[in-house]
């Protein structure tokens, strides 16, 4: 198995590197390839099993774009053709139309899906984040059967949200995640990240992947298919997960940090 | 009608001093909060005194402060410094409202203030300090400060024209910020222990900050900190000011350069590295106030080092040691953990950097554990790890991902029953690592592993 990691020295963000490294404990004959901004991504060379990017910051984005634009079409090309892409915090921004700060624009992004991302130089929007995914048919079932939707829990620490022109719900179709506490793509929003075909993006980190076991189980057997039977340290993630579902449906758990304070972002 | 505002808030300030006094409070930043409330540019209309004196960073602000304060006393200055309060806006009013008459004049000679970084852009329209020592930029609260590049800007944007800036020489972050504003860099262009590979999992200065190739470094102390250069444009580290060399961590001494001129046996307060730069950027400092290097060296000599991030007992044979390892942030945990795991003998660590006050009101993010470097404590004479508190789930899954046995970690949900969980093997350290906000808990927690040793040693000679 192939796991191509973009642009690693740069997009390396709030323990975001680590849903590879738990991949590669989980799966250890997995080859790990670091692609650094000199040189041409792998994935549009050869067949790898999952594009991952992680968090970056504001002028790692510019320079990641810098990168990905000239492959712009090749990348849709991929993400037609159903190659893995697991796109977390603001990486996802680099996939929308373009990203504004402070109401101007700063740069276009790749266009993969019509998202506005608008960020503040000033503000961080801190939160925690419990939702759902819902699997979709079970793979190799033909579709007849429907696995149950999973739970996901997570942070979010951003300086701005996504948005839509056609409003700001304007994406929940395309949704990777329901939000059930806690905010999605806007405050608006119903939905949380992006679904198109295998590419997944989400402002949800934690590490995604350490946080969440049983998505993560889910998403090695099914979409990188690999039938494995138990995570690395399962156990102790399980536990540390379900405690972490339990205190965040707790009515008494704020899920939004302002200033030291249990309010909505304002 | 300033004027007026400024005064009410002053002597509305003053007031609440005496109240919180009568009522038994401290180190409140209140009598600030009342000023900034009533009138919102009190500090840019306050007659400060004669200099003032910031020192900003991600680690050691604290530290550098306390030595600064303590070597300008020691040489008859009287000085106004917020050491009691808040490092933001608030704190920093505070500071000079106590110091201040009820005509509004400081009484100090200079003011040494901690100044919370990303405060800066509220407290520099406020206040120009004559100079700002940036000690490092690196990775801090995910929620509040972002990243380094980010605070680097803010302090950029925000840093006023005549503000002449002490850096820190090896740390491309911080020696970046306001280019075009007056500067001194100090650091070592090496130091026993350096490497050229990065050994940490973060590193946040990969890339050239011109020409954006990958940067090499020839030496390095840890994360981005060290010397640094770009193989393509010839982009590097400056040139140091100030530069320390020689270290001797058994006579606690290191030589110093200011300028042209070496200097030798400026005093060290500790063996860590964070500490020994705390020292550079000291003598740094004073140097630049005009004292000449063998007075700072006199002044490190007269200053009593204050110790309440490192404390150690002995008790029954045992050491208990408390040790500050900042919550929520990867890499000052990430240097306490390495510094704790290089010191020789066994040793038991009860781990306990829980942000208490997110676990009152949310739940704290976590994501920073995993940015800090927990494998540093995968060593055969760390014997025991106790994990306790809101968060234990999550370290116990950390130190398990870091490689370490579960014979090697106990989890004790209360902090202060973690005591219970120790094994005291004869003779070796026993240290407590605790966050900002459980300084108080771990004196707790310190008295409960003494109670421990001390009901041990009674049962062994009831036994024999």
């Amino acid at each position: 198995m192939k796991i191509e990691v973009l642009f690693p020295e740069i997009c390396n963000l709030y323990g975001d590197l680590a849903n590879i490294r738990y991949l590669k404990e989980c799966l250890p004959d997995a080859e790990v390839i670091n692609t650094s901004l000199q040189t041409r991504p792998r994935f549009l060379e050869e067949p790898v099993d999952l594009v991952y990017m992680g968090t970056t910051t504001e002028n790692g984005q510019i320079l990641a774009l810098d990168q990905l634009r000239f492959y712009r079409e090749q990348i849709m090309e991929q993400i037609d053709k159903g190659t893995n892409f697991l796109i977390t915090g603001n990486a996802m921004e680099l996939f929308g139309e373009r990203i504004e700060e402070d109401g101007e624009e700063v740069c276009r992004g790749l266009g993969v899906f019509p998202g506005i991302a608008r960020r503040s130089s000033v503000n961080r929007f801190n939160s925690l984040f419990l939702g759902t995914f819902e699997p979709g048919p079970k793979a190799g079932q033909d579709g007849t059967e429907e696995e149950g939707p999973i739970t996901v829990v997570g942070f979010k620490s951003q300086f701005g949200h996504t948005f839509c022109e056609e409003g700001d719900t304007g994406l929940d179709h395309l949704a990777l995640f329901t939000p059930e506490r806690g905010p999605g793509m806007n405050r608006y929003a119903k939905g949380e990240g992006i679904r198109i075909n295998n590419f997944f993006a989400t402002y949800v980190i934690g590490p995604l992947l350490i946080l969440n076991p049983p998505f993560t189980k889910w998403y090695i057997r099914n979409r990188l298919g690999a039938p494995i039977e138990e995570l690395a340290f399962e156990a102790a993630a399980t536990d540390s997960y379900n405690c972490r579902v339990e205190e965040y449906s707790d009515p008494k758990t704020g899920l939004y940090y302002w200033g030291g304070t249990n309010q909505p972002w304002t | 009608m300033k004027r007026l505002k400024f005064y009410l808030a002053l002597w509305c300030a003053k007031l609440s001093i005496v109240a919180l006094k009568l009522t038994g409070h401290r180190g409140t930043d209140f009598p600030g909060r009342i000023a900034v409330k009533i009138c919102p540019d009190f500090l840019r209309q306050a007659k400060v005194p004669g200099q003032i004196l910031g020192v900003t960073g991600t680690n050691g602000k604290t530290t550098v402060c306390n030595l600064l304060i303590g070597m300008l006393t020691a040489d008859g200055k009287k000085i106004l410094d917020n050491n009691q309060g808040s490092n933001t806006i608030t704190g920093l009013t505070t500071a000079f409202i106590r110091d201040m008459g009820l005509g509004g004049r400081c009484r100090s000679d200079a003011a040494v203030l901690e100044i919370d970084e990303r405060s800066s852009r509220v407290v520099f329209p406020m206040m120009e300090p004559d100079f700002l020592l940036i000690n490092n930029l690196t990775r801090d609260s995910i929620m509040r400060n972002g990243h380094p590049e980010y605070i680097s800007r803010v302090l950029s944007r925000a840093m006023p024209a005549k503000t002449r800036l002490i850096l820190n020489g090896d740390d491309l972050i911080a020696s970046n910020v306001a280019p075009a504003n007056p500067r001194v860099y100090f650091g070592f262009e090496s130091m026993e222990g350096d490497v050229k590979e990065c050994v940490n999992l973060v590193n946040d200065l990969q890339i050239c900050p011109r020409c954006h190739s990958i940067l090499q470094y020839t030496n390095r102390r840890y994360h981005h900190i060290g010397r640094a250069f770009c193989p393509e444009c010839g982009f590097h580290s400056p040139d140091l000011d100030y530069e320390g060399r020689s270290i001797d961590t058994e006579g606690m001494r290191m030589d110093v350069r200011c300028g042209d001129k070496w200097e030798h046996g400026f005093r060290l307060l500790n063996e860590s590295v964070f500490n020994i730069y705390n020292v550079l950027a000291v003598t740094a400092y004073l140097s630049e106030l005009g004292y000449a290097p063998e007075r700072i060296s006199q002044l490190l000599d007269q200053t009593e080092i204050v110790k309440s991030r490192f404390n150690v007992d002995e008790v029954g044979g045992y050491r208990i040691i408390r040790q500050m390892s900042k919550d929520r942030n990867a890499l000052g945990s990430s240097r306490a953990f390495d510094y704790v795991s290089g010191l020789p003998g066994d040793k038991e660590l009860i781990m306990m950097m829980n942000n208490l006050s997110d676990a009152a009101v949310w739940s704290e993010n976590t994501c920073w554990l995993y940015d800090c470097d927990f494998e540093f404590l995968n060593k055969d004479n760390i014997r025991n790890i106790v994990v306790t508190g809101p968060r234990a789930k999550d370290y116990y899954l950390r130190l398990k991902f870091a490689g370490i046995e579960d014979e090697r970690i106990s989890f004790v949900h209360d902090e202060t029953d973690a005591p219970g969980a120790l094994r005291l093997y004869p003779g070796e350290d026993i240290y407590i690592l605790y966050g900002t906000d459980s300084i108080d808990l771990a004196d707790q927690v310190a008295e409960k592993v003494r109670e421990q040793i001390r009901e041990k040693a009674a049962g062994r000679s009831e036994i024999e």
